[in-house]
């Protein structure tokens, strides 16, 4: 009976970094949008995919990441597959990333998730830019440099909280 | 060196096309599907529209519900604001209900005035403008995007096109429209651009979105005089909306003409969309 509960204890910590995904991809605000300046928002989808198939692949499955991009499209209104496009973007150079580096820390972390935001943005740029849909590139410039600049203080929640599974694991 | 690159190789090789741990598909095949998507949203054909229409509809509840326990929490604090606020609007209203009154004597007049003027012009139309309330489901506080999601669609016969109403004052227009749902553009986002004439002087100009806060005014002509405050209504030019419906009033900053909108677009839990003559059409 304790080994069931463990075990459904387990499953359900597994499933909170999708279902937070989820949440974000459908809740109609993001989290850190301030009203007092329009430029800072975070693109907290990215950190978490970056994150978790950088740390915890098995978490984050490519397919629900394809998804919560679709999602993410249809709620702001964009061609359906941009989202997808850049999220899958960003877990290819985590899964790279992961494959290529031996010592992981924070700092390494977080500088290699510098080509995967360039990269994901560049997709985000050229589709927009083939569909002739314009969108004020200040706004994800400065959306890109804080979602940058937030990483570490949400990579330190989320390395507790995979330590936490991994004891659970244990 | 050589090694090195076999190196590489083998990582991109196994990062794309290798499925991974507990995964379900590679990530080369999630992106040829992103791609394919892509490709398949420049089409237009009724099925596919009606795929579309089913998704959007299956996920814009999704979001409501998702968002739902959030501005159950948003409502209970700003009542909770307002019952500590009520003593003080109620001192101001009374205030303000006195000066309404004197001027509603003021407007009477006007409005007589003005139906004899239009008898004058041959203009006087119809009341054509039906409005249908619709509840606000989605307002993604997006940077980039400027746009909200209403509960009403193609069902309760919406059309893309038409006029979206904050009170009586121009907010956007719909422009996807689905089985249950329909997506506006607000005069805020950067692809809106909205026929426009400024008073008093009658000016014909575009009102043009920034993705900021306030829309600005382009193509106005050369040596136009526009001061400070003066109102801005939909010129009905497009053939689309009505003329007349109010906007806001101008503000000049440095060289542009920005746009002060009645509207609090951050507010907005109910919104009208003018059906127009073409609903009438319908029945």
């Amino acid at each position: 009976m304790s080994l069931i509960y463990k075990h459904f204890i387990l499953k359900i910590f597994q499933l909170l970094p999708l279902l937070l995904l989820f949440f974000i991809c459908l809740k109609d605000d993001s989290f850190f949008h301030f009203d007092f300046f329009d430029l800072l928002s975070l693109n907290f989808q990215y950190i978490i995919i970056y994150y978790w198939v950088l740390k915890n692949p098995q978490i984050l499955g490519y397919g629900f990441i394809f998804l919560a991009g679709i999602i993410t499209d249809v709620i702001l209104g964009l061609p359906m597959g941009i989202s997808s496009l850049s999220y899958l973007a960003i877990a290819a150079l985590a899964t790279y990333t992961r494959i290529v580096t031996v010592r992981v820390t924070l700092l390494t972390d977080w500088l290699t998730f510098i080509p995967a935001l360039l990269l994901a943005n560049l997709i985000y740029f050229l589709v927009l830019y083939f569909f002739d849909i314009p969108i004020n590139y200040l706004n994800l410039f400065f959306s890109s440099l804080f979602t940058f600049l937030m990483y570490p203080f949400l990579w330190i929640p989320f390395e507790l909280f995979r330590r936490l599974i991994r004891s659970s694991h244990g | 060196m050589v090694t090195n690159r076999e190196d590489v190789g083998i990582a991109i090789r196994s990062a794309f096309l290798k499925k991974g741990t507990q995964q379900k598909f590679s990530l080369i095949f999630l992106i040829i599907i992103s791609i394919i998507f892509l490709y398949i949203d420049t089409f237009q054909s009724k099925p596919l529209n009606f795929l579309r229409s089913i998704t959007k509809d299956v996920i814009y509840r999704g979001s409501l519900a998702v968002s739902l326990p959030g501005k159950g929490f948003k409502i209970s604090f700003q009542s909770l604001e307002r019952h500590f606020n009520v003593r003080e609007e109620n001192l101001r209203l009374k205030e303000e209900n006195i000066k309404l009154k004197d001027s509603l004597y003021g407007i009477e007049f006007l409005k007589v005035e003005n139906k004899q003027l239009k008898k004058l012009l041959d203009q006087e139309k119809k009341s054509t403008s039906l409005l249908m309330n619709t509840k606000v489901i989605i307002d993604k506080n997006s940077p980039f995007l400027k746009s909200i999601i209403v509960d009403k669609g193609a069902r309760e016969k919406i059309k893309k096109g038409m006029a979206v109403l904050d009170g009586n004052n121009f907010i956007g227009r719909v422009v996807e429209v689905n089985f249950f749902s329909s997506r506006v553009l607000l005069v805020t986002d950067l692809n809106s651009k909205i026929p426009v004439v400024v008073e008093p002087k009658a000016y014909q100009a575009i009102l043009s979105g920034t993705g900021k806060e306030s829309p600005v005014l382009e193509y106005l002509p050369k040596n136009h005089e526009i001061e400070n405050g003066s109102k801005v209504y939909t010129s009905g030019k497009d053939g689309v909306f009505l003329s007349g419906i109010p906007i806001g009033e101008t503000k000049k900053e440095k060289n542009t003409i920005i746009i002060s909108l009645y509207s609090d677009f951050s507010q907005l839990s109910y919104v009208n969309i003018n059906l127009g003559e073409q609903y009438l059409d319908f029945k």
